[in-house]
């Protein structure tokens, strides 16, 4: 008379929490989850394509575009990896106001993640809390480049032009109120009984799993892996910085939390040092107007808010466009833990997982 | 009563002639032009080519020293003034921050140590911009990619990146496939790279490394190349459906899935047109001034 | 006082109907505007300020009304007002559609269902007891007649309410299985396992105050438990208070208790495939259901129409001379009490996060059933041996 019979049901492309347009082929038992497959593709503009028949300094502008949340970490991973392959070094003073943005913007992408996490977990109140705090860092970039989300911030071999005047004064104004902020975020949710039942023990991936899949940034922290590309292979300004990297052990959905809200003090940390220590000098290397390789190729990873992002760049002898242009985006490969994160969970499991990743499709799909 | 003003019906234009077809697989973004180098980084080809370009410095320098011999005997014979010597010329020296960075020789125990255990399987071992770089046999591969993970000396654990390269131009090889290799615990990078021929299939690399699953799925999209034992060797960006694969340099960069785009002529005398008739229905003349 | 005749008797009820009415849809946007404005405050920001519509229209020359009354400081804050009237005509105006599968005539039905179960339960509430007001004596044909403060003064009040307020489930679940589509399947199933679990420990809460007060009626209910009781009966009615309110939160699908529809999770649940009016209904019913549960915590056990709650009347009122304002019922405070427990429901929503499914079921059965089972036991122990 009765009759067991899963489910199959499509979270995705158009759905409040997969981040975009993302498609998630579920198959259903009851609410317990017992397949899931992560279909993408929905926003594939061929980033790489254009960018190889573009100039290569054209490209930064895509970059801003693929993981549009954090731009300046997608800028910063893109000029290193055109100075990798034309040998430039770019001064010092460069390098401290591009670590310095940076970390800005690893704010602003760990406030959007908290901001939509905490959503789709159902707390809205945060998400507008966070809003604030991130529309003071849109304040700084459009003060510092003109634009407030795609900043094209840097050029090869340095950067455009100093920092504005008054551009420290608004740094260190934000970051006297930050703490404050943070404080308020973690009262409304770190000892908050619900918030810790829907993220405790949800959405596990260990460390073995996380390594196996490529996956890093704060997920693989939360795992225990104290991997962090600018401690490991520092870059920029990093070397000289004085930073921890907060890991935990728990390796599940609130354990993410804690490191995301840890490196969010860290990077408080890093700029204020970075003001503290910002030496004089020009921001541009000198370098010709055209540049053209020699035949060479790079990958150069940096440590983006979501994880690791690559670029590997094949430059073509005489030709001013990069011969082949591709991106690691970290994205993407963390998205493929998705199934091993979500299965056996319950619906409401795997919106926490989309969540914990801290996905943008703009970087998955390119 | 006065015979009311009518004013001379508006002359009716031509109908536009059709909508305006733009010649799409005439439009530049539709042209490819193929690559006529391979850039392949290689130390051995960097050196030939240092030497190639060495021998033919030398040549021209030879020459330069005959040509001032010859000139200045002929000048001798005719009495006049020798020639001035020729300078063997150096160098420009470039007076900016860019320092190319060449192929060096493999000094990387890494590198040392693969060539060792592998062999003959290793064609190459160089290093660049401090990257290491590891070219293999291309049946090699799943050998190398398990002994880089395995080996104690190695312990390679994170697969970071896949990625594939189209070199058309190429005689014996069509793709480079190129495996960035993370060691966590060690903190070093490594590039493994095998070169392809069009239709051949290497190993997947899932079953050491799980993560390259969804890189290879974009490999096999992006530039056609299937891997052998892969979980699920289909498309993962484009649909399932699309022709060719876009990475490929003989890809056009607006594809050739898109439909031809017909724009309208000249919007504006349209509208005039259609203004001066719907007037003239009307009974108002918008070219002339009202009579009293 | 003149006896009703039966003719007389049904003009009374009919105005009574439609003053309920009245009063539920003028709460309902009200606490639609103030959910927005209170939420607004919560976060930061200023909710709801003007129409999208501009000058055009009924709403546009409200708006501009508004933005003009608006200098004065105390009406600044209600600019926002006339985008009630906008969403009213919006829902009303906006495209019917049925989905082509769907079953027609019960996805026509549910939101009905939903609807009317949410309103019949005012038939049963008394907003004061006794008199209401009376008639003037010019008044045509009910000259001198009184009206009194609730619909139908009956004596299984309690038991009508839950009765009906538990086919407001009914409503749901069709919805879910009628739209033939997966998303609303599982808010209505859900909202089915979830509706029943609670139904229990809610019911269960109520019989505390019966057992206190001896009594189905809802007026006299409220009466005893406002002026009563001994001093002990203030912890189980504490007590019950919190759970029933716990409870109340989950049968109007509110947030932290929102699985029939959770947004990030299901879409909108039981009503994604509804629009127009349809959905307005639903809408409604979420809203008047939320009143109706605030009417029955304030009868209950906020003290109904007496100034203070928990009983304290009682004790209060030996202090005060018996024809002192505040030591009778009064219907403004029962409204305030309403007020201030939807309030209470935008406080919450803006403050916590969704619970899980499974969590949501285990809170029910694990913790609020066994917990009201203990009140009423400690209910049942005041009135016995106090």
């Amino acid at each position: 008379m009765f009759k067991n019979e899963e489910m199959e049901i499509n979270l995705g492309p158009q759905h409040p929490s997969t981040h975009g347009v993302l498609r998630v082929k579920l198959r259903l038992d009851g609410e317990t989850i017992t397949h899931c497959k992560p279909v993408i593709g929905y926003l594939h503009r061929g980033v790489e394509k254009i960018c190889e028949n573009q100039t290569f300094f054209q490209g930064q502008v895509w970059t801003d575009r693929m993981d549009y949340c954090s731009a300046v970490a997608n800028n910063l991973g893109w000029a290193e990896a055109n100075e990798k392959l034309f040998g430039i070094t770019v001064p010092r003073r460069a390098q401290y106001i591009r670590t310095l943005l940076n970390e800005f913007n690893r704010l602003a992408s760990h406030l959007i993640w908290l901001a939509t996490h905490a959503l789709d977990i159902g707390a809205m109140t945060v998400f507008l809390y966070a809003f604030r705090e991130r529309e003071d860092i849109l304040d700084m970039n459009e003060a510092f480049c003109g634009s407030r989300l795609t900043t094209t911030a840097f050029r090869i071999g340095g950067l455009r032009e100093d920092m504005p005047p008054g551009f420290e004064k608004m740094a260190r104004k934000f970051l006297a109120k930050f703490p404050t902020c943070l404080e308020e975020y973690e009262n409304l949710l770190s000892e908050n009984r619900i918030w810790k039942k829907r993220t405790v023990g949800v959405a596990m991936l260990s460390a073995e799993d996380a390594i196996a899949l490529g996956v890093t940034g704060p997920v693989l922290r939360a795992a225990g892996v104290p991997y962090d590309i600018r401690k490991a292979f520092p870059y920029a300004a990093y070397g000289e910085m004085d930073f921890e990297v907060p890991t935990q052990t728990a390796a599940d959905t609130y354990a993410r939390y804690l490191v995301r809200m840890a490196e969010m003090r860290q990077s408080a940390r890093i700029i204020q040092q970075c003001l503290d220590g910002m030496p004089e000098g020009p921001v541009m290397a000198k370098i010709p107007k055209i540049l053209k390789p020699e035949v060479n190729e790079v990958y150069h990873a940096t440590e983006a808010p979501k994880g690791e992002i690559g670029y590997y760049l094949v430059g073509e002898k005489g030709s001013t466009n990069p011969y082949r242009f591709h991106v690691r985006a970290p994205g993407f490969i963390n998205l493929q833990s998705l199934p091993k994160m979500a299965e056996g969970g319950l619906i409401a499991d795997i919106v926490a997982a989309i969540g914990t990743l801290d996905i943008v499709l703009g970087e998955i799909d390119r | 009563m006065t015979e009311p003003i009518i004013p001379p019906a508006p002359e009716v234009l031509e109908a536009p002639a059709g909508p305006y077809v733009y010649d799409y697989a005439a439009s530049p973004q539709r042209q490819v032009v193929m690559p006529k180098t391979v850039p392949l980084p290689s130390y051995r080809t960097y050196l030939a080519e240092v030497k190639a370009a060495a021998e033919a410095d030398e040549a021209k320098w030879k020459k330069m020293q005959a040509d001032y011999e010859t000139a200045k005997a002929k000048a001798e014979a005719e009495g006049k003034d020798a020639p001035k010597p020729p300078v063997r010329p150096v160098p420009r020296k470039d007076d900016n921050d860019l320092k190319t960075p060449w192929p060096q020789e493999a000094k990387d125990a890494d590198l040392l140590l693969l060539q060792e255990v592998l062999g003959a399987k290793v064609e190459e071992i160089f290093e660049q911009a401090g990257e290491l770089t590891c070219q293999l046999e291309k049946g090699a591969i799943h050998e190398a990619l398990t002994l880089c993970r395995e080996h104690e000396g190695l312990r390679y654990e994170m697969l970071a990146d896949q990625s594939a390269t189209h070199y058309p131009a190429a005689n014996d090889f069509a793709y480079s496939v190129v495996y960035h290799l993370t060691s966590i615990s060690r903190r070093k990078r490594l590039r493994l790279r095998i070169l392809v021929p069009e239709g051949f299939v290497p190993e997947s690399a899932c079953s050491v490394y799980p993560s390259a699953n969804w890189m290879e799925r974009e490999i096999f999209d992006m530039l056609g190349i299937s891997f052998a034992n892969h979980p699920d060797m289909t498309r993962i960006l484009c649909p399932d459906d699309w022709e060719g694969h876009a990475l490929r340099k003989d890809y056009p960069v607006v594809g050739w899935g898109q439909r031809d785009v017909a724009f309208r002529e000249d919007r504006g005398g349209m509208i005039e047109r259609i203004a001066l008739q719907k007037a003239g229905q009307l009974g108002i003349n918008l070219k002339q001034p009202k009579a009293d | 006082m003149p006896t009703p005749t039966l003719l007389q008797s049904i003009a009374i009820t009919l105005i009574q109907c439609v003053l309920v009415v009245l009063f539920v849809f003028v709460v309902v946007p009200l606490t639609v505007f103030a959910e927005r404005k209170v939420l607004g405050h919560i976060q930061q920001r200023l909710g709801s300020t003007r129409v999208a519509s501009g000058h055009i229209g009924v709403t546009g020359w409200m708006n501009r009304g508004m933005w003009k009354w608006g200098r004065i400081p105390v009406l600044s804050y209600w600019r926002g007002i006339p985008g009630l009237v906008a969403d009213v005509l919006k829902l009303i105006l906006k495209e019917d559609i049925i989905p082509a599968k769907a079953d027609k005539f019960v996805f026509f039905i549910a939101p009905a269902i939903s609807m009317v179960s949410a309103v019949v339960v005012f038939a049963a509430i008394s907003f004061v007891p006794g008199t209401f007001f009376i008639f003037p004596a010019w008044f045509p044909g009910l000259g001198g007649l009184p009206v009194s403060g609730g619909i139908a003064d009956i004596n299984v009040g309690l038991l009508w309410i839950l009765g009906v307020a538990s086919v407001g489930v009914y409503g749901i679940v069709l919805a879910g299985w009628a739209s033939n589509s997966k998303y609303p399947l599982l808010g209505g199933l859900r909202s089915a396992a979830q509706m029943v679990s609670y139904e229990v420990p809610l019911a269960i809460s109520l019989l505390a105050p019966v057992v206190l007060t001896g009594s189905l009626n809802f007026g006299e209910m409220a009466q005893r438990m406002a002026t009563g009781t001994s001093a002990w009966g203030l912890v189980p009615q504490v007590f019950g208070f919190l759970i029933y309110l716990t409870c109340g939160f989950a049968e109007t699908n509110r947030l932290p208790f929102d699985m029939p529809e959770a947004e990030n999770e299901l879409v909108a649940g039981f009503h994604t495939e509804y629009s127009g009016m349809k959905f307005g209904f639903f809408y409604l019913a979420e809203y008047i259901n939320m009143t109706v549960v605030s009417a029955l915590a304030a009868g209950f056990f906020l003290g109904g129409s007496w100034l203070l709650p928990f009983g304290l009347q009682g004790l209060v009122n030996q202090l005060l001379p018996a024809d002192a304002w505040i030591a009778g019922p009064h219907a403004i405070f029962f409204v305030a009490k309403i007020i201030f427990l939807l309030f209470t429901y935008i406080w919450v929503r803006g403050t916590i996060p969704r619970y899980r499914y499974d969590q949501v079921m285990s809170v029910a059965w694990k913790y609020l059933i066994p917990l009201a089972l203990v009140n009423l036991l400690l209910a049942a122990f005041v009135r016995c041996a106090v």
